[in-house]
């Protein structure tokens, strides 16, 4: 793709986006705001699982720290403006990853999953346990929703108004997509690619490999921070099972999955398929279990490359070139 | 002649009386089941009935479909349909001037609370629902409740015991709660220990970890401390919810000398408590809510459940069926269950009586339908005028009013003294004189008065300043 | 005895059964997890399968033993089956491969479970036998509990005797450590993964059948026991039946204590002690395996 028909590509998205909700009603667009959301939290899980190799099986954290961190602020500090109380989610979810980076940069592969599953539990326990903070099982509710003050302009409501936050959350998660995108493109980000492919290799060839782990990792927590801040602020609730749940930290992973981990835009792909299925099971049928097991198995065992896999998969067929080695395919 | 103008006097006098009595008796009598116009229900099967669909009262059942947890939907389910039947085989209610039958629509949240919010909105906004019907779970009701108030849609709570549902803070005008509450559970056994039992002392309270669990428990310690000063509670702890183990906590309650361990457990934890006590030896009796399950019931058997005693939303002070009416409505329910259903689970035992949570959830839809018909319209105005203050009486004689300033519903509870199944015939007087064969069940039945469980009442809340507990 | 030293002796006791109820449900993960580093996060769901089984197996014939003996060999059929036509293949993409997959069986365990069994919570029951109670140390205790914990220390025996003591087990640690090397030695490789996954899911299915009389069998079974496995294998070390079981046992302890002297925080008694461990050892307490 050019750089024209990229730039035409943006510009025509952005149209879309905006005309969202005056062509679709307030339903359609909290659907398709969720949507983004997760495919937000969806992709900065990426940039540790495809670009650097590094599972983490409690990426939930810092969603759930995003949201709680927002809430909480928002609950107790009157006044606070909104892009504050975002910013605020955002930085205590990097401020969390700063702290675990010590511990989390020594370790890869099964060890660094399995550390993430354990300090995600612990939050989680943690979020339930100090319910006078965090609310419990009830979590955070009905925290006030200052309207966005844009400074010579004016301000905008956003509570009760799905238009004008879905404009607001938009722009957000828009931004922080394409800084996500930024970074892949930097020589950092091809230093990423480099560690998942041989970490060690990459350590002799000097470049910092715990250091530029601890650099991605807080980054990609930071994006994940803004898609749990904009969650909570979306739903003005903050619950731990909605934000810190096991079921939080699978949902990254089978997005990019049937997306197509080799690529930055497959987990916005696949948080739109499993999304529609799950939306449409749910409606038509009770054994949603069924549908999404079945889902899972056939995709892993048939199309593990995700759904972009395959269509390049198939591009490379027609082109007839020799089709890539090995299994996990390098991004493009 | 002055001796028959007296008696003339005395006539009139007693016939006006008569007259003004009936007038009274008419604007006080409360809005019932009405037994008149019964219809034949023998075509009711809840795993194959349809709802009718076209121009509709539309009602969303919110619940747990999918998931673990499916069953609480197909209980919601079949409560609910079972109202809906009665009242379309009825020809259905006058709204707007054109008869129109009830349809449901089942929203599935599988317990999820994006998931929650996502159907609850499709209900409203494709699916234009005038009544959202649900849910069990306050994170989850919340959601309702506030989707209830952005779109003015009625929601009504008919299984999430909070407190807070209503309060300053969460309340809704559009927001109807017909169940029962966590405070006036607690204060309603502490009131029955205390003000008709009084026997044991000594009280353990083991609940589960949660806001629930929590607000139980306080409504409890809130009741003795106003019905019974002389209990001591000997013990506090709150586990874990799907809590494998309850071994150390049972440790603790042995060595506590307590005489009652008080729970709101419900299952699977209510079962898994009671089965460890029983197997650990801990032959105490449990002041519950929950423990009403018929398979683990069946498994601790008749001595382990001898002796519990139960809260409950749903009962009758004595013989459970006192009228003719009230055993052909029980037996509605109950020949269709041993002859006709046979799908899983409504052929299992946790179906047999149309009384307990599920007799409640049929009527408290009831009383939806009945205020439905008495507004003649689904305007959310128009229900609310209705509904607040209104009296409602189930076909057991229970009692309810609808707290107007926080929508609360003031009601009677009952307590469920369990007992062997030959002496279950004080409550289940028609044939077979049991509820169940297998273990101990309902026998005395009590009423915890409605003035003495007044539900908790939130002063912060405009509405409510200056208002009177009781709704008057 | 006075009661605060027959106390602490009870609470001991019951750790020690809560300990091995653990390491019953978690060394069937351990085998598949330590062993051969696949990550099974069906492994609760066969847990639930068998208790399902073994129900059905009890209210045929009223036989809790045939049940103890079938049900966790219908689990492990099943096991082997996924193993064989399902989990191979999804090797080549590790651990997400795997995660996906078993998280997509468990899902479908729990819709046949649904549809076979109902949405209803079942009791299997106990037999007559071993629901009486004994008196250990001037205390009560339930016979059950000590079947539990009998059971566990004989599994934890046979396993340890299968795995360093016969042929059988060389072959396997062999193949565990270097698969390639012992295929070029002739050794049938997929047989002995198929075998040891098989072995795994077979004590899932024990602990299943064995732990189902003082839970309900019920459709949220598994998701009631399978962070707790995950958090004992996780922290005892993959690999190491020891680290298991030490750790099962520590857990065991720091929950029953834990309730008795400070029960608002024993919850977060395990997960932090996970936690702490894995900051240190991120490999587990005993873990050796390279990742």
């Amino acid at each position: 793709m050019s750089a024209t028909q990229r730039r035409l590509a943006c510009v025509v998205t952005a149209f879309a986006l905006a005309a969202i909700p005056p062509l679709f009603g307030p339903y359609y667009t909290n659907l398709f705001l969720t949507f983004a959301i997760f495919s937000v939290f969806s992709v900065s899980l990426n940039l540790l699982l495809g670009y650097t190799g590094l599972f983490s099986f409690g990426h939930a954290m810092f969603f759930g720290t995003g949201a709680y961190a927002t809430a909480l602020a928002l609950k107790h500090v009157s006044g606070l403006p909104l892009l504050a109380a975002v910013g605020i989610g955002v930085a205590a979810a990097a401020l969390l990853a700063l702290v675990l980076c010590p511990i989390v940069v020594r370790v890869s592969g099964t060890a660094f999953a399995m550390l993430h599953l354990a300090f995600s539990q612990m939050m989680y326990v943690l979020a339930l346990k100090l319910h006078n903070i965090t609310g419990g099982e009830d979590g955070i509710g009905n925290f006030p929703i200052p309207a966005l003050t844009i400074p010579g302009v004016g301000s905008v409501p956003m509570k009760d108004e799905p238009a004008n936050f879905y404009y607001f959350a938009i722009a957000l998660l828009a931004l922080s997509l394409w800084l996500m995108w930024f970074f892949t493109r930097t020589p950092l980000g091809q230093v990423q690619l480099a560690i998942r492919e041989n970490a060690r290799r990459t350590d002799y060839l000097g470049f910092r490999v715990a250091q530029t782990k601890a650099v991605i990792y807080v980054f990609a927590a930071a994006n994940a921070g803004v898609a749990g801040s904009l969650y909570g602020l979306f739903h003005d609730l903050v619950s731990a099972d909605g934000a810190l749940g096991a079921l939080v930290s699978f949902a990254p992973i089978i997005n990019i999955m049937i997306g197509g981990i080799g690529t930055f835009l497959g987990p916005v792909l696949g948080t739109a398929i499993f999304e529609l299925i799950e939306e449409l099971a749910s409606r038509y049928t009770e054994h949603v279990e069924l549908v999404i097991g079945l889902l899972l198995v056939v995709v892993i065992m048939y199309a593990p490359m995700g759904v972009l896999g395959v269509a390049r998969m198939l591009r490379q067929k027609w082109r007839r070139d020799a089709p890539a080695a090995g299994a996990l395919q390098k991004t493009s | 002649m002055k001796r028959s103008v007296l008696a003339v006097v005395t006539a009139l006098a007693f016939v006006a009386s008569f007259a003004t009595t009936a007038v009274r008796a008419q604007s006080a009598a409360p809005a019932g089941y009405d037994f008149n116009g019964m219809p034949d229900m023998s075509d009711f099967d809840p795993a194959t009935w349809t709802s009718p669909t076209g121009d509709t009262i539309k009602v969303a059942i919110v619940a747990s479909f999918s998931g673990p947890a499916a069953l609480v939907g197909q209980v919601y389910w079949a409560s609910a349909a079972w109202a809906a039947h009665d009242i379309n085989k009825r020809g259905g209610i006058v709204v707007d001037g054109k008869k129109k039958l009830i349809e449901l629509i089942k929203a599935d949240h599988a317990s999820k609370p994006d998931q929650a919010k996502r159907v609850v909105e499709r209900m409203v906004l494709q699916e234009k629902v005038n009544f959202l019907w649900g849910t069990d779970g306050s994170n989850l009701q919340k959601i309702i409740n506030e989707t209830a108030n952005k779109y003015k849609v009625i929601a009504v709570n008919t299984a999430s015991l909070s407190d807070d549902l209503q309060d300053a803070t969460n309340f809704s005008r559009y927001a109807f709660q017909t169940s029962m509450s966590a405070d006036q559970l607690g204060r309603g056994l502490a009131w029955y220990y205390g003000q008709m039992r009084k026997k044991e002392r000594k009280f353990y309270i083991l609940d589960q970890d949660y806001s629930f669990g929590r607000l139980l428990a306080e409504g409890f310690k809130k009741g003795l401390k106003e019905y019974y000063p002389d209990a001591q509670i000997v013990g506090e702890d709150y586990h874990k919810l799907f809590l494998t183990d309850y071994a150390p906590y049972l440790e603790k309650v042995k060595a506590s000398g307590a005489e009652v361990v008080f729970t709101g457990d419900w299952i699977p934890d209510a079962a898994n408590l009671l089965k460890q006590a029983r197997q650990m030896g801990v032959k105490l009796p449990f002041a519950h809510v929950f423990m009403d399950e018929p398979n683990f019931l069946t498994e601790v058997g008749v001595e382990g459940t001898n002796g519990l005693v139960q809260i409950s939303q749903y009962g009758t002070v004595g013989d459970a069926f006192k009228t003719p009416e009230q055993i052909r409505y029980y037996k509605a329910w109950n020949d269709l269950w041993q002859t006709k259903w046979k799908t899983a689970p409504f052929n299992t035992p946790l179906f047999q009586h149309p009384a307990g949570n599920i007799g409640s959830y049929i009527e408290q839809t009831e009383w939806l339908f009945s205020v439905i018909a008495r507004a003649k319209s689904v305007d959310p105005e128009k229900i609310i005028k209705v509904w607040e203050n209104d009296s409602y009486r189930f076909t057991n004689g229970k009692m309810l009013k609808m707290r107007a300033c926080d929508h609360k519903a003031i009601q009677e509870l009952h307590i469920l003294e369990f007992v062997p199944p030959g002496e279950q015939k004080q409550s289940f007087n028609i044939r077979p004189y049991y509820w169940n064969a297998n273990y101990s069940a309902a026998g005395p039945i009590h009423a915890v008065p409605s003035k003495a469980i007044l539900p908790l009442m939130d002063t912060n809340l405009d509405r409510c300043k200056g208002a009177n507990p009781a709704g008057e | 005895m006075n009661p605060t030293t027959s106390m602490y002796v009870a609470q001991g006791l019951h750790g020690l059964a809560y300990g091995m109820i653990l390491f019953l449900i978690a060394s069937g993960l351990n085998v598949i997890f330590g062993m051969m580093g696949v990550l099974n996060l069906a492994h609760a769901s066969f847990f639930m399968l068998s208790a399902y089984l073994g129900y059905q197996v009890v209210a045929l014939t009223g036989n809790f033993w045939l049940a103890l003996l079938l049900a966790p060999l219908g689990s492990a059929l099943v096991g082997v089956a996924m193993e064989r036509f399902l989990l191979r293949r999804v090797h080549a993409f590790g651990h997400m491969g795997e995660l996906i997959l078993t998280v997509g069986v468990g899902s479908i365990v729990l819709a046949a479970v649904k549809s076979i069994w109902g949405t209803e919570s079942l009791q299997l029951k106990m037999p007559a036998i071993l629901s009486g109670r004994v008196t250990i140390a001037g205390l009560d205790y339930p016979v059950y509990r000590l079947f539990i914990i009998g059971l566990a220390l004989l599994i934890l025996a046979v396993m340890t005797l299968l795995l360093y003591r016969t042929r059988l087990g060389k072959i396997v640690r062999a193949a565990v450590s270097d698969a390639g090397m012992v295929n070029a030695l002739g050794i049938n490789i997929p047989l002995v993964f198929m075998l040891v996954f098989g072995v795994g899911v077979w004590m899932a299915g024990i602990a299943g059948v064995a732990i189902a009389p003082i839970l309900t069998v019920f459709p949220g079974l598994a998701d009631q026991v399978g962070m707790d496995a995950f958090i004992v294998v996780v922290t005892g070390g993959f690999g190491s039946l020891a680290g298991a079981f030490i750790v099962s046992l520590i857990f065991g302890l720091l929950s029953s204590y834990g309730v008795q002297f400070m029960s608002e925080l024993a919850p977060v008694l395990i997960v932090a002690f996970m936690a702490i461990v894995l900051a240190i050892r991120p490999h587990g307490l005993l873990g050796a395996r390279d990742s």
